[in-house]
């Protein structure tokens, strides 16, 4: 039989047609691909990827995310700001992950440097070159993108308008160990101020500006904090003494707020990965903030206002993203969408079409007072593999030191209606290591997952044939920039261990298993969270001892980072377990993020007083958000006049 | 209900994703191309999809097929490619739609072509020739029951050669290709590197599926 005989459509298959005329270019070799794993992170080509003529832009934007493909692509704020920047005809922004360490490898061996996934360009060759600052961990792998891309590490080794780097996300709350190797730090929401510097960028260019002269203009811009234009003094004791601005830098650089979700900018597509990435749906931000202020979590301090979006937009832009996307799941992400003011309406709007389109919903971010049989009802598409619940803490006393608000009765009701509800495996997720913890404290931990269990066998309507599992995890408490507990000095290993062995050495229960997870890490973690420039140097040394992907257990080598502090003649116990004083002037001081330290020192003694504070619903605690006259704070306002 | 088969080729960046991800691609692609496509009637209905034979990651393949229902028998099959390709990666493109003629379990072969590339003008044509022209070829080969060794010179001594230029080699191959195992073309790269220490970038790309009779399945 001919081939060409063949019925098809009009479209044919030309057996030699392997190099379509307008193939892309990948920028790594097939042989290279297939000595890797996972080829499939290093070849863009997705769906919705953002294809432009480099001749026709202005502005080509790097946006760098120092982890790998399946973790960066199902980062929410990566693709918020990937199509905003798009969306500006003259500006290009390309996506750039962190090879993992297989492909590092060929990309020395083979001197290849770092490239953008659209257009296989060489991120040497970008204008802002832009890191997205989630995690301590991810430092290293920010020098190593700037390294393996060929730019200078340090901000004052490059001179020139080009190679601008900039950063963004939580850990831009206390950015001094990376101030030496940014040349700007984005406070706040992204979705304006990237754009006008962007813009500001266009326009030095244009006017063949230098690279000082971009920079001073640009820390004019509310939100921008310009590291270089900051001289930093130090006390005898190693503590800071003072911020100094320079050349009409501000003394304290405001975070920047979009007050209004509705109309803030909110992608209508992004690029669909062509493999499995770790969230394989939809994310769609119901809001932003929260209301909770738990006394340990920076973002519910650093995202204040609370804001929440209209159910017309939320369920307009679901459509939108379903109709580009071609997802089946749509996840509701916010910090605690359980807290959404109306979010039984939500579920029941977005249901008049998802059901029939074959689209289900999750909510990632359930409070353990959040679950109601008639929410459980209106999401009976999740998959009944497991419940995850943060009860953060085993006693009801460390609970009101922490602010969970959240009572030993309310997870016991919860769990209850999740057996009821046919769920037989239950994730509780603490801290150990908590401000004024006892060894009671951490064993109350076991004593809540037991009583867990017992609600288990005390449940008439619970699944038929089946044990229950409950997983008790123990994570290290790390203390935090802009939250209450920024003063207290982090558990020492040994502590930390010795609260380890507590746990797992009582459990008495075969259906509880105990997890925790490594108080080096976490050590870590703490140094970095609340360091000062005079990191700088250990960063650059643990680069150049080949540290990377220090969030990845298998990658992370402690014994080196040690060799590193002591090569550089710093005492990391100093940075994370040192409890600061009172009137301690800190490395983020000068940045602002709207909650005042006043209040966080309220809050600070408040938790060692065990006094709990009501919820920014129940009543406002002046934490000094209210300044930027929206969110929450302002309808609060309204009802009580 | 009709059954349709789904003509594509998976060239370019997609060649490196795997075939479970190509099976989400299409997915999400029929998902979004408002076709009247048939689900499966389970408890989690999905798109009925069968794909003729996977292929393995980094090999392009030309002129797969997979078959889909539509829910509707006069469904037309005209703009149906189109509609697809409209929300598929670039890189992989329907380029015919067909009511099936064979059944996709009477796949037994598939046309190989395999391009071979090496640095410097090594005598790749000589060195193949010379290879099978020694004798038994033995490679290990990897199955489901474990790793056995496998003589690979029945399966291709008798391959098309055709010299690109200095030390670029396109080779033509027919190899069994079926439900119940076939024989994997990157086993001749395994072997010009342990016969003859050489590993040259080959790049394979299937080019058709046969049927007993070595016609294209249609």
């Amino acid at each position: 039989m001919d081939l060409q005989d063949k019925k098809t459509s009009e479209l044919s298959c030309d057996l030699h047609d392997n190099s379509d005329k307008n193939e892309r270019k990948l920028a790594l070799s097939h042989k290279i691909l297939m000595s890797v794993e996972k080829p499939g992170r290093y070849v863009g080509g997705e769906v919705n990827a953002v294809m432009k003529d480099p001749s026709k832009v202005e502005v080509r934007f790097a946006f760098c995310f120092p982890d790998v493909y399946e973790i960066g692509m199902s980062h929410l704020g990566i693709k918020i700001l990937y199509g905003a920047f798009n969306q500006v005809p003259y500006f290009w922004c390309e996506r750039v992950f962190a090879p993992w360490v297989d492909m590092e490898r060929q990309m020395v061996e083979h001197n290849i440097p770092l490239y953008a996934l659209e257009s296989g360009d060489p991120v040497g060759e970008f204008d802002f070159i832009g890191f997205t600052l989630q995690y301590e961990l991810s430092y290293t792998n920010v020098l190593r993108m700037l390294e393996l891309a060929g730019i200078p590490l340090r901000a004052a080794d490059r001179k020139d308008l080009h190679n601008i780097v900039v950063g963004g996300g939580p850990c831009a709350c206390n950015p001094e160990p990376l101030a030496d190797f940014f040349d700007i730090f984005f406070l706040g929401d992204g979705e304006e101020v990237d754009l006008e510097v962007m813009e500001l960028y266009r326009q030095c260019k244009k006017e063949e500006k230098g690279k000082e002269e971009f920079l001073r203009m640009a820390a004019q811009i509310e939100g921008v904090y310009v590291p270089a234009l900051y001289d930093v003094a130090y006390n005898p004791d190693g503590t800071v003494r003072s911020y100094t601005p320079r050349e009409g830098a501000p003394a304290v650089v405001k975070k920047r707020v979009v007050l209004d979700m509705d109309s803030a900018y909110y992608p209508e597509a992004f690029p669909v990965p062509m493999i499995e990435v770790v969230h394989s749906r939809i994310a769609e931000e119901v809001l932003r903030g929260c209301i909770r202020g738990c006394r340990f979590c920076q973002a519910g301090f650093l995202y204040r206002p609370f804001r929440e979006k209209s159910i017309d937009v939320i369920d307009a832009q679901c459509r939108a993203l379903c109709a580009s996307t071609g997802y089946d799941e749509i996840s509701l992400s916010s910090l605690s969408t359980s807290d959404y003011s109306r979010l039984n309406e939500l579920i029941d709007r977005l249901h008049q079409w998802t059901e029939k389109d074959k689209v289900s919903l999750s909510l990632p971010s359930l409070r353990v007072d959040g679950f109601s049989p008639e929410l459980m009802e209106r999401i009976h598409s999740v998959r009944k593999s497991g419940l995850t619940f943060a009860p953060e803490a085993g006693s009801q006393r460390m609970r009101d030191v922490i602010n969970k608000n959240v009572t030993e009765e309310e997870l016991l009701h919860t769990v209850d209606v999740a057996f009821t509800e046919g769920w037989t495996r239950i994730k509780l997720y603490f801290m150990i290591g908590l401000p004024t913890e006892t060894k009671e404290d951490v064993l109350a931990i076991l004593e809540l997952g037991k009583k867990v269990v017992d609600a288990f066998y005390g449940n008439k309507e619970k699944p038929k044939g089946k044990a229950v599992e409950v997983a008790l995890s123990a994570a290290a408490f790390v203390p935090k920039p802009f939250t209450p507990f920024q003063w207290f000095g982090q558990d020492t290993m040994e502590v930390l261990r010795e609260k380890q062995r507590e746990l797992t050495g009582n459990v008495r229960s075969r259906r509880i298993s105990v997890s925790y997870h490594g108080a080096k890490t976490s050590f870590l973690e703490a140094v970095f969270a609340r360091g000062d420039r005079r990191l700088c140097a250990v960063m650059e040394k643990a680069v150049e001892m080949g540290l990377h992907f220090d969030g990845w257990d298998d990658q992370f080598d402690f014994d080196k980072w040690m060799e590193a502090f002591e090569a550089c003649g710093i005492d990391p116990a100093f940075y994370a377990n040192r409890t600061r004083g009172l009137d301690e002037v800190f490395p983020w001081d000068h940045l602002d993020y709207g909650v005042t330290k006043e209040f966080l020192k309220a809050e600070y003694e408040r938790a060692y007083k065990g006094l709990t504070t009501p919820n920014c619903r129940e009543k406002c605690a002046n934490c000094g958000a209210l300044c930027y006259k929206g969110g929450l704070c302002v309808e609060k306002r309204e009802d009580m006049v | 209900m009709k059954n349709v088969r789904i003509w594509f080729k998976k060239v370019g960046a997609a060649r490196y994703i795997s075939h479970l991800d190509l099976t989400h691609c299409m997915a999400r692609a029929l998902k979004l191309s408002g076709l009247p496509v048939w689900y499966t009637q389970g408890f989690n209905p999905r798109i009925y999809m069968t794909f003729a034979m996977p292929l393995s990651l980094g090999t392009s393949g030309l002129r797969e097929c997979m078959d889909i229902r539509f829910t509707e028998d006069g469904a037309p099959l005209e703009g149906v490619a189109e509609k697809i390709n409209a929300h598929l990666p670039k890189d992989v493109v329907v380029w015919g739609v067909t009511e099936p003629a064979n059944k996709l379990d009477a796949i037994a072969f598939a046309r190989y072509g395999i391009r071979l590339e090496t640095e410097g003008s090594a005598l790749l044509k000589d060195k193949i020739q010379g290879l099978f022209a020694r004798g038994p070829v033995t490679v290990m080969k990897h199955g489901k029951k474990g790793d056995k060794e496998f003589d690979i010179t029945p399966y291709f001594s008798g391959m098309g050669m055709e010299e690109l230029g200095a030390g670029c080699l396109a080779l033509t191959v027919r190899l069994p290709c079926s439900v119940s195992g076939g024989v994997n073309p990157g086993l001749l790269l395994e072997a010009l590197k342990s016969y003859e220490g050489l590993e040259p970038c080959g790049e394979i790309t299937r080019e058709m599926l046969l049927l007993e009779d070595f016609s294209e399945i249609s």
